[in-house]
């Protein structure tokens, strides 16, 4: 007998907490109707690129955040070393990398009550086999097509820029539509409902 | 009830709502049972299970394709239960009052020889630690495999073991003292 080895009497039990409940139509309609409402709630595409053309405003606490992400884009560089041809290996800043394929995507923040706190925070991420990857998190319902990334050039990193509220979020980058990464450069945590990592942005108000 | 095919859970992951609602069809009742046998009142529930669809419907885009949807599933049904149970505890330590505990439902004769068996099974389940009832039911009433337990709770699986069999225990001994007195 293995150590929970059901005998009669523990069968009996179980059965007895086995039949299924009656579900009334109304709680499942409550849970598609919610849904629908989630949905319906995400930014439209023609909301995206509407926000995307917006002039840009640079608040104190903004920029201060587009400082610290500089430097992160900075430190990304410091792997963008190229090998001259004398053999001589030249460290390539920020503003001497390619210009992106694409404009930076812009991504407005979910809750639009909030837009108007929103900043626009630059993300980095090296992964050279990726074919593609995007920035999901609390601020746009996890949404994989809500904040593609772009690549610097041909073998660059990865970058976008999302737009958030003042406040602490969570997100991740999902690689090539399947996996889930955590951003090597910032904190993280633990996701309730998987248990894998996620991390943590936090966003200061002005 | 059978695991439903992975290919609707991808469907599902992917944003298609048809898949999603062929989820809840599917999975509701068996969510709805292992949420009344954990918290044992149906307001809470219904509550539990509806919170639940709808984070996994949030949580969706980080759902693994290539991972089985059950105990993930199961996860998030579990820790919605638990924010309930911590919450009628809270309330419970105040005043009672609201919904009746489904083994407090019974007659007053409940308590005597003839009560209904499975009204005793539930009053012993109500009576053990949450975590045990919560390793007891996904083992032995939602059918769930020792290495999907493990992976819903993030328990090891000799922690999870050992509650089983607490459990176990717990339920045989009252349980068995229930027959004596329904014998005489």
């Amino acid at each position: 007998m293995t150590i929970d080895d059901r005998d009669k009497l523990i069968d009996r039990a179980a059965r007895a907490l086995s039949p299924l409940p009656v579900v009334h139509p109304q709680a499942v309609a409550r849970i598609a109707a919610a849904v629908r409402a989630r949905r319906a709630a995400r930014p439209s595409r023609i909301t995206l690129v509407l926000e995307s053309m917006r002039e840009p405003t640079l608040s104190y606490a903004s920029a201060s955040f587009l400082a610290a992400a500089a430097l992160v884009l900075g430190f990304v560089s410091r792997g963008a070393l190229k090998v001259l041809d004398g053999g001589s290996s030249e460290l390539t800043s920020t503003a001497e990398m390619p210009v992106p394929n694409a404009a930076v995507t812009a991504v407005p923040a979910a809750n639009s009550r909030d837009a108007a706190a929103a900043v626009s925070v630059p993300l980095v991420l090296e992964a050279d086999q990726a074919t593609s990857v995007s920035v999901v998190g609390d601020f746009n319902d996890w949404d994989p097509k809500a904040a593609p990334m772009t690549r610097y050039g041909a073998d660059g990193p990865w970058t976008a820029s999302v737009r958030v509220t003042p406040g602490r979020h969570t997100y991740a980058f999902l690689v090539d539509g399947v996996r889930l990464v955590a951003d090597p450069r910032a904190p993280r945590t633990k996701d309730v409902d998987y248990g894998g990592e996620t991390s943590v942005l936090m966003v200061t108000t002005p | 009830m059978s695991e439903i095919d992975p290919a609707v859970a991808i469907r599902a992951k992917r944003g298609e709502e048809k898949a999603f609602l062929e989820i809840v069809d599917h999975y509701y009742p068996r969510c709805l049972r292992f949420a009344r046998n954990m918290l044992g009142n149906d307001q809470d529930a219904e509550e539990a299970v509806q919170d639940a669809f709808v984070r996994v419907h949030d949580s969706f885009p980080r759902f693994r394709e290539d991972a089985r949807f059950d105990p993930w599933l199961f996860r998030i049904l579990a820790n919605r239960c638990r924010t309930l149970l911590a919450r009628s505890r809270r309330h419970r330590s105040l005043i009672e009052y609201g919904d009746v505990p489904i083994s407090a439902a019974a007659p007053p004769e409940s308590e005597d020889f003839g009560a209904d068996w499975a009204e005793e099974v539930r009053m012993v389940l109500d009576s053990l630690p949450a975590e045990q009832r919560e390793a007891f039911l996904m083992r032995h009433v939602e059918d769930l495999s020792y290495e999907d337990i493990a992976a819903a709770t993030g328990v090891g699986l000799s922690a999870l073991r050992m509650r089983v069999k607490r459990a176990c225990d717990a339920l045989r001994a009252r349980l068995t003292e229930v027959e004596l007195h329904d014998d005489r």
